[in-house]
């Protein structure tokens, strides 16, 4: 059994990549994630039945501490709320489906088309996931998986929001889709809307007409400072894809306090450990 | 420490473990990172299906071994051929042709992990058969039949 010592010294002497502990403390990042996400719905699903009963109980006057309470609850305040229309936690086929899709409740033409492209991404997200699935489990079979093998087999889909911020008239919320089995994939759109005066909201608006130039010499900023002494960045150099511009197409959101914080998708101006790089402006 | 903080030290302390065992599978630098980065994030996005604590080892096996089936079964082909195999980078040797850890590499998948596990991983039977799902005795035939082909001396060995 000698020879076997050899070839485990070959084996414990693999060469482990310089990035393999950010690529662990990505994995970490997104797990938790993934499963405060998880835990948070359901703890919304109370949250929003406590809402329902807030309200009941201010109808009847019953207790204007709880009649305050209410009127502090985000969705129920302003000209519209933002209420969950899907919402399903199961698994079908193999596939576990963990969905929550938001829906606008307001007066006025733009709600009703954020609803229905809102709707159309999900359909299509889960048209695509229901694809995939089937794809992989024809591979799987045709490689010589058993009917045993492929019982323990799960894919996630997950569609989630959250909603970032809410005024009487503005609110700022963010829609999730993931699929994870082999490949985790996640997309994220981004919405900013002013009800009252049924429009979409832009950088331009919370910034100024100088809203290029002052995101991107904040965001360049902020990329300037991820570099260690080392000169070791996560970001991609300009000439490597990295970062150049912000343009109409950029996502942001707008925080409870106001700030804007632009958005990236994954791997588009750094390296998957960096997730989906956020930047506040400030 | 809470269970969450618990299960994060766990994948931190043991990645270079896991990276080995992904590498030794799937035979590329960048899939085993990948397989790595995913199995901690599934890991603890579903924390709460590990019931024991004690058996995190295990359990965490388990998880990463599947991702690297999956990605091996996602490129098309379960037992990567020599010819086929992508470039691999300098840093990253083979072992010389023909030495046993070639040849270990070169066994089909099902016994040539349950041979990995046991001599590289150091894991037990009982160990293996929860990692991999198979009952005991599948574990011991896979590993006789893994040895056979190697044509490894198994005197006095203590399997």
């Amino acid at each position: 059994m000698n020879e076997f010592k050899n070839a485990k010294e070959a084996y414990d002497n693999t060469p482990i990549p310089a990035e393999l502990s950010e690529r662990v403390q990505a994995g970490v990042r997104e797990g938790k994630a993934r499963y405060r996400a998880r835990r948070g719905r359901t703890i919304r699903r109370w949250g929003a039945t406590a809402a329902c009963f807030a309200v009941l109980l201010a109808g009847l006057n019953l207790s204007p501490t709880i009649a305050k309470a209410a009127a502090e609850v985000p969705v129920l305040g302003g000209l519209f709320q933002v209420l969950t229309f899907v919402d399903y936690d199961k698994t079908e086929d193999g596939i576990h489906y963990d969905v929550t899709v938001p829906q606008l409740e307001a007066e006025g033409a733009l709600a009703e088309r954020v609803n229905a492209v809102v709707q159309e991404k999900v359909d299509a997200h889960l048209a695509k996931a229901q694809q995939d699935w089937d794809d992989y489990r024809e591979a799987f079979f045709a490689t010589g998986g058993t009917e045993e093998e492929w019982a323990d087999r799960e894919m996630d889909v997950l569609v989630d929001y959250e909603i970032k911020s809410q005024t009487d008239t503005r609110v700022s919320f963010v829609v999730t889709l993931a699929e994870g089995w082999v490949a985790s994939m996640q997309e994220r759109y981004y919405y900013n809307l002013d009800l009252s005066e049924n429009r979409d909201l832009t950088l331009r608006d919370y910034l100024g007409e100088d809203w290029v130039n002052v995101c991107n010499a904040s965001i360049q900023e902020q990329i300037d400072a991820s570099v260690d002494e080392e000169g070791f960045t996560l970001f991609f150099t300009p000439e490597m894809g990295g970062f150049t511009t912000v343009d109409e197409t950029t996502g942001f959101y707008v925080r409870e306090d106001g700030t804007v914080v632009v958005c990236f998708p994954e791997y588009s101006i750094a390296a998957g450990a960096a997730g989906m790089p956020e930047f506040p402006i400030a | 420490m809470t269970k969450e903080e618990t299960l994060t030290s766990f994948l931190i302390e043991t990645q270079t473990r896991s990276y080995r065992l992904a590498y030794s599978v799937l035979h590329n630098r960048e899939e085993a990172l990948d397989a790595v980065q995913t199995a901690v994030c599934r890991a603890l996005e579903r924390q709460d299906s590990l019931r024991d604590p004690g058996a995190v080892k295990t359990w965490f096996t388990r998880i990463l071994m599947n991702t690297c089936n999956d990605t091996l079964r996602q490129r098309g082909r379960v037992v990567p051929f020599p010819e086929e195999r992508p470039e691999l980078g300098q840093e990253d040797p083979e072992p010389a042709d023909d030495t046993l850890a070639q040849r270990v590499n070169a066994l089909p998948a099902e016994v040539g992990t349950v041979i990995k596990l046991r001599f590289y991983e150091e894991l037990t039977l009982k160990e293996i058969g929860e990692v991999t799902g198979q009952n005991i005795s599948t574990v011991k035939s896979r590993l006789y039949a893994g040895l056979r082909k190697l044509r490894v001396a198994m005197e006095g060995a203590e399997i």
